[in-house]
C-alpha cells in the first residue's frame, strides 16, 4: 500500500485504513498536501461513532429544513433529499486560483462565441468551427440572429463541471450553459456543514459562499433593457412539481425576487407584466428555470403551458431581458465543447488555462483515424445524445460492440467524439462504518452581468457507489462541502 | 417595491385558513368525545359530521358513525379533503408555493409537523388518546402562529396569511356553537347543561375569559353572546371580522387605490348580518338558523376576496 496515508499521518485510527491507490486524493495529492495536513489530522482524531453520529444528525437536518426534491407517486410524493457525506472537499489557493480564472475565461470565450454566431458568424466563416455543426443544430436559434443582448452577455449563469486526472490536473469535462443547477446546495452544505463540524472548520480562513444572492441579484439588475434604472427582476419556475423547486425557492429568497410560473406573467403591446394584488406590474428581467423550447408558446412549442405566450417578441424587443438567453445550447454541447480550445483562442488569442479532456473529434480525418485505431482503449461518445446514452467505453467494451461501433463511426463520423478514459480524482467518503475513497467532480458557478464574478468553491458531486465515475444525482451521486482555503 | 402576486395572496390566505381548519377540527373532534363522558351511550359522532354537512360524504364510504370511523374520517384519511391530515398536508403544499417569502422557521414547523401528522395512523386515535392526538395538533397549529408572529414581515403576505385565519376561525367558531344548540339551550338551571357550557367555552379556550366578564351565574345567552360579540376574545365571531376589516383596509392602503368595492359590500353584509342576531329570543332553531345565515356571509366575503385579488 505504498499510497496509504497511515503511516504519513500517525495521528490515528479514522484514516488509518484509507488507501486511494492508483488515484489523485483530493485530500491527500500523490501522498500528502500541505494545506490539507490540519484538517486530516482534526479527522484523524474523532471517532467513527461520533462521525456517524453527526452525519446522521445533518441528514436528518436536511430533510427537516426541506432541502429537498420531491419524487412522486400514484399515491404520495416521497421528499428525498441529495445524500450528503460530511467530508469536505478542499482546494488549496492555488488550485483555487487556476479554476477560477480558467472558467472566468471560459465564459468570456463562451459569450463571444454567441454573440458572433447569432451576428456575423465570423468564426464559421473562417472555418473554425463547422457551419454544418452550428446551422441545424437543435439548440441554434435562427430567431436570435441580430437580436442585441445587454453587455453582450449570453449566459448570465454558467455552471462548469470539472475533474481532476491521476495527475492532479483539472480538466474541463463540460459547460453547462442552459440552466445549470445545483448552487443551492453549495450553500446550504456549507451551513450544515458549519453547525454540525465547526471544530473541524476552525481556525481556518475558507472562502465564504454567502454573496452568491447578491451577486446574482447585482448581476442581473446589470442586465436590465436600457433606461430601466430600478428594474424588477422576477424568478420564473416549472412551479412546485419540478425536482429543481427547493433552488428555485432559495435562489428567489436570496435575490429578494418573486418566484413566479408561467401563469403569473401576462405579455401586452410587447411589455411583460406579472399579475399582482394590485393589478398588472412590469417585470424586466427575468430568471428562466424553464427550457428555450417552454418558454413561449407562440414562438417555440406550441402545447406549453409553463411558458408565457409574447414572451419572444418582448425579448426581440429589448423589453425584456432572458438570463440565460435564447439559444444558449450550443455552447453546451458535446461536439461544440471539443472546439472550446479553438474558440478560446480564436476570440481571446490566449491559451486556455483549463484543459479540456483530450478530444478526438471524428468529423475530422485525423480525429477519425486516431479513433479507430485506438477503439478499444478510448470512450467513444455520440454528440447528439445526453445522459451517457450510447455512449461505449473501449476497454469495457465486448469485441462485438467495437465492431459495431466501427461501423457506425465509418458511416456517421461528425456523429461521433472520443476521449480517453479519464481516472477521475477521489476524496474520502463516509461509507458505512468506513473511510472509502469515492470519485468526485466540481461544478464552480459563474455570473456575468457586465462582468464575471464566480463562487468559491463550487458544488462538489461524489459517486457514491465504489469504483463508480457517475455522480449524477439520478445514479447514486451525493455532495461533500467544498471549501476554499484563503 | 412591486405588489404581491396574486397566486401568492391566495397561496398565504388558504395557508392561514387550512392551519386555523386544522386547529377547530381537533377542538370539535375533542369536545364531542368530552361531552359525552357524561351520556350512558358515549359520545355522539354523527353530531360532527352533521355540523360539517359531511353526512353523506361520509355514508357513502364507511358504515356506521361510531368513534373509529369518525375519528379516522376527519383525522387520518387523506382522500377526505376535510380531514386533519389533508389540511394540514394542503397547508404545506401553499407554504410551499410561498416558501420565498416566509420565514424559514415558519416553513421547516410545518414541515416537521406535517410529516408528524402524516405519521398518525388508526391505532393513535383511541378515545383514551384523542386528547393527546387532539392537544398536538392545535399546539402544532399554534406554534407555527407564533414563529410567524415572530418572524414573519408585516407586509401584504402578512395581511392575507391573518384574512384566511380570521375568517376560518369565525367560521370555525359558528359551528362550534352549532355543535353545542341543540342540547344545550333548552333549560338554563340544567346543571348538565351548565357543566357541558363550560366544556365548551374550554374547548375554544374561552373559559377564564368569559369568567371574567361573567363572574356571578349565567346562562347559555350569555356565552353565546360572548363568543359571538365580545370584541377583546380572540376567537369570538366580532373580533374576526373586525380584524379582517382593518386588514382589507391595510391592503388598500398599501395599493394606494380601491379595488375592493365588492369586498366592501360583501363585508358590510357581513357585519350586518352579525347585527341583526336572534338577541334574547334564543332557541335551538333560531341559534341554528342564525349561525347558517353567518356561515353563508362569511363565504361571501372569502369568495369575493378570492376574486379581487387572487387573480
Amino acid at each position: 500500500m505504498p499510497h496509504s496515508p497511515s503511516f504519513l499521518t500517525p495521528t490515528g485510527p479514522l484514516l488509518a485504513d484509507y488507501d486511494f491507490g492508483e488515484y489523485y486524493c483530493e485530500m491527500f495529492g500523490r501522498r500528502t498536501l500541505p494545506h490539507t495536513r490540519e484538517i486530516c489530522k482534526r479527522l484523524n482524531q474523532m471517532d467513527m461513532a461520533a462521525l456517524r453520529r453527526r452525519a446522521r444528525n445533518a441528514e436528518k437536518e436536511l430533510f427537516n429544513l426541506g432541502i429537498t426534491f420531491t419524487v412522486y407517486t400514484d399515491r404520495d410524493a416521497i421528499d428525498r433529499i441529495l445524500p450528503f457525506d460530511v467530508i469536505p472537499r478542499v482546494l488549496s489557493p492555488v488550485d483555487w486560483k487556476i479554476i477560477e480564472s480558467g472558467v472566468k475565461q471560459r465564459v468570456a470565450a463562451i459569450n463571444a462565441f454567441l454573440h458572433d454566431v447569432y451576428h456575423k458568424q465570423h468564426i464559421l466563416k473562417d472555418g473554425i468551427v463547422p457551419t454544418d455543426l452550428i446551422i441545424g443544430h437543435e439548440h441554434y436559434r435562427e430567431e436570435m440572429r441580430d437580436v442585441d443582448v445587454p453587455h453582450g452577455t449570453y449566459v448570465h449563469i454558467c455552471g462548469t463541471d470539472i475533474v481532476r486526472d491521476e495527475k492532479g490536473k483539472f480538466l474541463v469535462l463540460e459547460d453547462n450553459g442552459r440552466t445549470p443547477s445545483g448552487v443551492s446546495y453549495v450553500i446550504e452544505n456549507r451551513h450544515l456543514m458549519m453547525r454540525a463540524f465547526p471544530d473541524l472548520a476552525d481556525g481556518f480562513h475558507i472562502a465564504n459562499v454567502d454573496s452568491y444572492g447578491a451577486q446574482l441579484a447585482r448581476a442581473m439588475a446589470a442586465v436590465a433593457p436600457i433606461g430601466v434604472t430600478d428594474p424588477t427582476v422576477v424568478l420564473l419556475s416549472p412551479g412546485v412539481f419540478n425536482s429543481a423547486y427547493f433552488e428555485h425557492v432559495y435562489l428567489a429568497r436570496e435575490m429578494g425576487a418573486p418566484l413566479v410560473e408561467g401563469q403569473d406573467l401576462v405579455v401586452e403591446n410587447d411589455k411583460v407584466y406579472m399579475r399582482t394584488t394590485n393589478g398588472l406590474e412590469p417585470v424586466h428581467v427575468i430568471y428562466r428555470r424553464i427550457n428555450d423550447d417552454f418558454l413561449d408558446p407562440d414562438a417555440f412549442r406550441s402545447e406549453s403551458t409553463l411558458g408565457v405566450a409574447g414572451l419572444f417578441s418582448a425579448y426581440r424587443k429589448g423589453n425584456v431581458t432572458l438570463a440565460n438567453a435564447i439559444g444558449t445550447g450550443i455552447a453546451d454541447d458535446k461536439a461544440v465543447y471539443a472546439y472550446m480550445p479553438r474558440i478560446i483562442r480564436y476570440y481571446l488569442d490566449e491559451d486556455p488555462i483549463l484543459d479540456n479532456v483530450p478530444t478526438n473529434i471524428c468529423r475530422e480525418p485525423e480525429g477519425l483515424a486516431k479513433t479507430l485505431a485506438n477503439l478499444d482503449k478510448l470512450v467513444t461518445k455520440p454528440v447528439g445524445e445526453a445522459g451517457g446514452y450510447g455512449v461505449v467505453i473501449g476497454p469495457r467494451a465486448s469485441k462485438r460492440e467495437l465492431q459495431e461501433l466501427k461501423t457506425l463511426l465509418r458511416s456517421n463520423p461528425a456523429n461521433y467524439i472520443s476521449q480517453p478514459m479519464v481516472n477521475l480524482s477521489v476524496c474520502p467518503t463516509l461509507i458505512g462504518r468506513a473511510i472509502e475513497p469515492r470519485h468526485v467532480d466540481l461544478r464552480p458557478f459563474a455570473l456575468t452581468g457586465d462582468s464575471t464574478w464566480v463562487l468559491s468553491g463550487g458544488l462538489s458531486r461524489v459517486a457514491l457507489r465504489r469504483g463508480s465515475l457517475v455522480v449524477n444525482s439520478s445514479q447514486g451521486g451525493g455532495s461533500k462541502d467544498t471549501w476554499v482555503l484563503v | 417595491m412591486s405588489s404581491l402576486l396574486a397566486r401568492f395572496a391566495g397561496n398565504m390566505c388558504w395557508l392561514g385558513r387550512y392551519l386555523e381548519r386544522a386547529e377547530n377540527i381537533a377542538r370539535i373532534l375533542h369536545i364531542n368525545e368530552t361531552y359525552g363522558r357524561d351520556d350512558p351511550h358515549g359520545p355522539e359522532w354523527r353530531r360532527v359530521l352533521r355540523l360539517y354537512s359531511d353526512e353523506k360524504r361520509f355514508d357513502s364510504t364507511h358504515d356506521e358513525a361510531d368513534a373509529a370511523s369518525v375519528l379516522g374520517f376527519y383525522v387520518i384519511e387523506r382522500d377526505n379533503p376535510a380531514s386533519i391530515v389533508s389540511a394540514i398536508v394542503a397547508a404545506r403544499e401553499n407554504a410551499r408555493s410561498v416558501r420565498h417569502l416566509i420565514s424559514t422557521e415558519m416553513w421547516t414547523h410545518l414541515n416537521i409537523f406535517s410529516s408528524q401528522v402524516r405519521a398518525l395512523s388508526a391505532k393513535d386515535l383511541s378515545l383514551a388518546n384523542l386528547s393527546v392526538v387532539a392537544t398536538a395538533v392545535i399546539n402544532g397549529c399554534q406554534s407555527f402562529e407564533g414563529i410567524a408572529e415572530g418572524t414573519f414581515l408585516r407586509g401584504e403576505p402578512w395581511c392575507f396569511f391573518q384574512i384566511g385565519k380570521y375568517l376560518e376561525r369565525a367560521d370555525q367558531t359558528t359551528r362550534i356553537l352549532d355543535i353545542s344548540s341543540d342540547r344545550l339551550l333548552l333549560d338554563k338551571e340544567d346543571t348538565v347543561a351548565t357543566v357541558q357550557w363550560n366544556l365548551l367555552l374550554r374547548s375554544v379556550s374561552a373559559y377564564h375569559a368569559y369568567r371574567g366578564r361573567h363572574p356571578g351565574l349565567s346562562g347559555p345567552h350569555d356565552i353565546a353572546a360572548f363568543l359571538l360579540y365580545d370584541t377583546e376574545f380572540p376567537r369570538a365571531v366580532t373580533l374576526c371580522v373586525g380584524r379582517v376589516t382593518e386588514l382589507l383596509q391595510d391592503i388598500e392602503k398599501r395599493h394606494g387605490m380601491r379595488r375592493g368595492t365588492k369586498v366592501e359590500e360583501a363585508r358590510r353584509s357581513l357585519e350586518f348580518s352579525l347585527d341583526t342576531g336572534p338577541g334574547h329570543e334564543l332557541t335551538p332553531n333560531s341559534l341554528h338558523a342564525f349561525l347558517d345565515g353567518l356561515q353563508v356571509s362569511l363565504g361571501r366575503v372569502s369568495n369575493v376576496i378570492g376574486e379581487t385579488y387572487f387573480r
